[in-house]
């Protein structure tokens, strides 16, 4: 099996014929390089998306396969462009971020002795008058021999990336740098053939070494800045051992295990799939899983019989036999990559725009550097060539178009060792301008877990076990008072025929009697003996059970508050934001919630289009709203407001409609969030403003000959880093605390 | 004057030496890992002489 196909068995799950596959990329310097891989790869029948996420350097591509387009064609597109395909599989991406790291270093120190040493022999020519001919000679062919290999293996990504783009025949940003180290070289190696005249090896040497050590810096930034997520999807396993049944242990591919099978998890070894402990490790036995991959929680949690162990956690106890609960494509960790793959399709609107902006830069510093030239050439031809070399390294624009990304992406890390966990590209600026917060109130600002906190019966005789029936109307409902009637199933009843109505409740047929359990209206509805209900005094509950025969009872459910909703909600208002809360509930238990946590506004009895249209109000008001809800049952609200949050608890998380999903339990990190949110784009906004005022001075000064070629580069790789190290203040400013 | 080709010629010779030296260094993994082995004393099962290959294991599971 080649390494693409190991790859591709391993990444293109999807049932059916729509196929999937994500690998990297050598050579993606830009977002110029990106598209053009988007265009040769979806130049391709039958391909229906390709992603390429430039700051990572990862190709994600879907297409229809067993027709026209196989991953071999797919592959073979890429490279047509110009670009080397490695596999995403664990050690090889390793690896190959390994080789990447080599050979920029090796690059960035041999431009680093060579500089130093073509230095010290020409020196000895500046301005030196008394120095005979035969060494002048000398020392012109000594920076030539140290120069040129230094121009040809440290220079050559940016000779290579030129060559690429104009036998594309387009313009990247190492067109002008490529222009400018050739145009330095040549005709000092002319000079030093015909042994007269100017040699600028020095120069050449030393803008090598700033711009290499500018993309060696770069790229650790990058390799650093992979989301945790990704690390994660990095360091699953590719191979399992499974149990079979006999007893016998075999080896398999992670992409087969199925549903049920039952495998092995050593010490340190990364759990797959979902998945329980299995019968055979003994009833009292407890495993040791560090999650923090996934959620962030650093410390390890311990996991029971029963209890799901989520794919992704790192077992840190004893080695387990563990019983999948889903295949690979299904499972939690899966969800997350998917998720994240979404964040990576859709480029924020800001690094779009400044793409654009980008590919315009190259073309008006081009023009400008040939206008330097003619006028150079008018008024004082000798140094025509130094202005035009200053010109063409001096610009910037990859300061430009990386000042987006690398804020974003230091942002959506830093969240993501919070647990929070961005599903959209455009969340994380939309976050950082919010004004007011709704919070549903269910699952959200209280615990997931309900219990049935009071019944309260009719007095006119009805003698069926209530909470029996109300068990099973819930039973297989996601609602979060749903879980509070399972302690009291009984298996000799069960409900058909059942029904859910979206913020009314479920209805279904037990012994030939049609059931509802939900709001007073909605039961009432079917009983039509509305007045029954004054006879118990229960309008306050917020649960009613009913047949055609009347109200049977009312049941009280309530979850606590979460521990950390007081401390989160007041770090919130810190914030200077506006909270609501949006809740189906009644009027007692929403406003005692709002109590506890000393807030005014507080809606209840909402049905979902009451929450979706108290939110729709608020934005009109022209306020901002950032939604937080439980991710079940209010997707068309967090669809509906600006920016919007889950709580992401199981399998469910993938079909979410949030732009953020909280992997903690808890809101404790949702302050922190807006907060990074906020820093992010502050930085966002520096590093425009920095690469643009940079740009906007520096190319006008070396027009007019004021700045020197090795003061140019030096200037050009300085505004890149202080692009790339601003926005890792972001991620410091987290270490620090 | 002819002790300066012999000085530059040597000059060059260490030049390239140098460089096979660092590209040598660079090759057999000197600098892959500047921090991990920094923090190595932090590792408790550092302490039962891990052999070097299953350490280099676990830091790059981080």
């Amino acid at each position: 099996m080649s390494a693409s196909e190991a790859l591709h068995a391993r990444w293109s799950l999807d049932a059916g014929e729509h196929e999937h596959v994500v690998f990297m990329v050598r050579g993606i310097h830009c977002a110029g390089c990106a598209r053009n891989i988007e265009r040769a790869v979806g130049a391709l029948p039958d391909v229906e998306g390709v992603r390429v996420d430039s700051a990572a350097a990862r190709v994600t591509v879907d297409w229809l396969g067993g027709r026209n387009t196989g991953l071999r064609q797919i592959l073979a597109a890429v490279e047509r462009a110009g670009f080397g395909v490695v596999p995403l599989a664990g050690d090889a991406a390793t690896s190959e971020y390994q080789r990447e790291r080599r050979t920029a270093l090796k690059r960035v120190g041999l431009a680093s002795l060579g500089m130093m040493q073509a230095m010290m022999y020409l020196a000895a020519l500046y301005g030196a008058s008394d120095i005979d001919a035969a060494m002048t000679q000398l020392m012109r062919i000594a920076g030539m021999v140290i120069v040129t290999p230094i121009l040809f293996y440290s220079g050559a990504p940016f000779l290579g990336g030129a060559w690429r783009d104009l036998t594309h025949r387009r313009l990247g940003m190492d067109v002008p740098v490529a222009l400018a180290l050739v145009l330095a070289w040549l005709p000092s190696v002319y000079n030093t053939l015909r042994a007269d005249g100017e040699v600028y090896f020095d120069s050449v040497g030393m803008f090598i070494f700033f711009l290499s050590a500018g993309r060696f810096i770069e790229m650790s930034v990058r390799h650093r800045g992979l989301t945790s997520a990704e690390a994660l999807a990095r360091s699953l396993p590719v191979e399992v051992t499974i149990l079979l049944p006999d007893g016998k242990r075999e080896k398999t591919g992670v992409a087969k295990i199925a549903s049920g099978d039952r495998f092995i998890v050593p010490k340190g070894g990364v759990v797959p799939v979902d998945a329980t402990l299995a019968p055979e490790v003994g009833a009292n036995a407890v495993g040791l899983f560090d999650e923090s991959l996934l959620t962030g929680e650093s410390l390890p949690a311990t996991r029971r019989h029963g209890e799901m162990i989520r794919g992704g956690s790192v077992n840190v106890g004893a080695p387990l036999t563990l019983t999948a609960s889903a295949a690979v494509g299904e499972s939690t960790l899966s969800s997350i990559v998917a998720l994240l793959e979404r964040a990576q399709r859709e480029r924020p609107r800001l690094a779009r725009a400044a793409d654009g902006a980008a590919s315009w830069f190259v073309v008006v510093v081009l023009t400008l550097a040939a206008l330097t030239a003619a006028a150079w050439w008018l008024y004082e031809p000798a140094r025509a060539f130094g202005a035009v070399l200053a010109v063409l390294v001096v610009t910037c624009p990859c300061a430009l178009s990386l000042a987006t990304p690398a804020a974003l992406a230091a942002v959506t890390t830093r969240l993501a060792r919070m647990g929070v966990l961005v599903t959209h590209g455009d969340a994380i600026e939309r976050l950082a301008r919010i004004d007011t917060v709704v919070l549903d109130k269910t699952g959200t600002l209280t615990l997931p877990t309900t219990s049935i906190t009071d019944i309260k019966l009719p007095q006119v005789g009805i003698s069926q076990p209530v909470l029996a029936i109300a068990a099973a109307l819930e039973r297989g409902s996601a609602h979060p008072l749903a879980g509070a009637f399972a302690p009291h199933e009984k298996p000799t009843l069960i409900a058909h025929d059942l029904q859910e109505f979206a913020g009314s409740g479920v209805e279904g047929v037990i012994d030939g009697e049609e059931w509802r359990l939900g709001t007073f209206d909605f039961v009432a509805g079917l009983a039509r003996h509305a007045q029954l209900a004054q006879t118990f005094g229960a309008l306050e509950s917020n649960l009613f059970l009913g047949s055609r025969a009347g109200l049977a009872a009312a049941f009280e459910v309530g979850a606590p508050l979460r521990p950390d909703a007081r401390a989160a909600i007041d770090a919130l208002r810190g914030l200077g934001l506006q909270i609501v809360i949006a809740s189906g509930d009644n009027e007692a238990a929403v406003h005692a919630a709002a109590r506890a946590l000393d807030l005014q506004r507080a809606n209840s009895r909402l049905s979902p289009q009451g929450k979706i249209d108290l939110v729709r109000t608020l934005r009109a008001q022209g306020h901002r709203v950032f939604m937080i809800g439980d991710g079940i049952n209010d997707g068309p609200v967090l669809a509906a407001a600006d920016v919007s949050c889950a709580m992401g608890q199981g399998s469910a998380i993938a079909q979410s409609a949030a732009d953020l999903l909280l992997l903690h339990e808890g809101l404790a990190s949702l302050p922190g969030a807006i907060i990074a949110a906020r820093r992010g784009m502050r930085v966002v906004r520096q590093n425009l403003v920095w690469a643009l005022g940079y740009n906007l001075t520096a190319v006008p000064l070396a027009a007019f000959g004021l700045v020197s070629p090795w003061l140019a580069a030096l200037g050009m790789s300085l505004s890149s880093l202080g692009v790339v190290l601003n926005a890792r203040r972001v991620r410091v400013a987290e270490r620090a605390k | 004057m002819s002790i300066a080709y012999l000085l530059v010629s040597l000059g060059l010779g260490v030049f390239a030496l140098a460089v096979w030296a660092m590209f040598w260094a660079i090759d057999s993994g000197q600098f892959d890992e500047l921090d991990s082995r920094g923090e190595a004393i932090f590792d408790e099962s550092e302490l039962t002489s891990v052999p070097r290959a299953a350490a280099k294991k676990s830091d790059s599971v981080e």
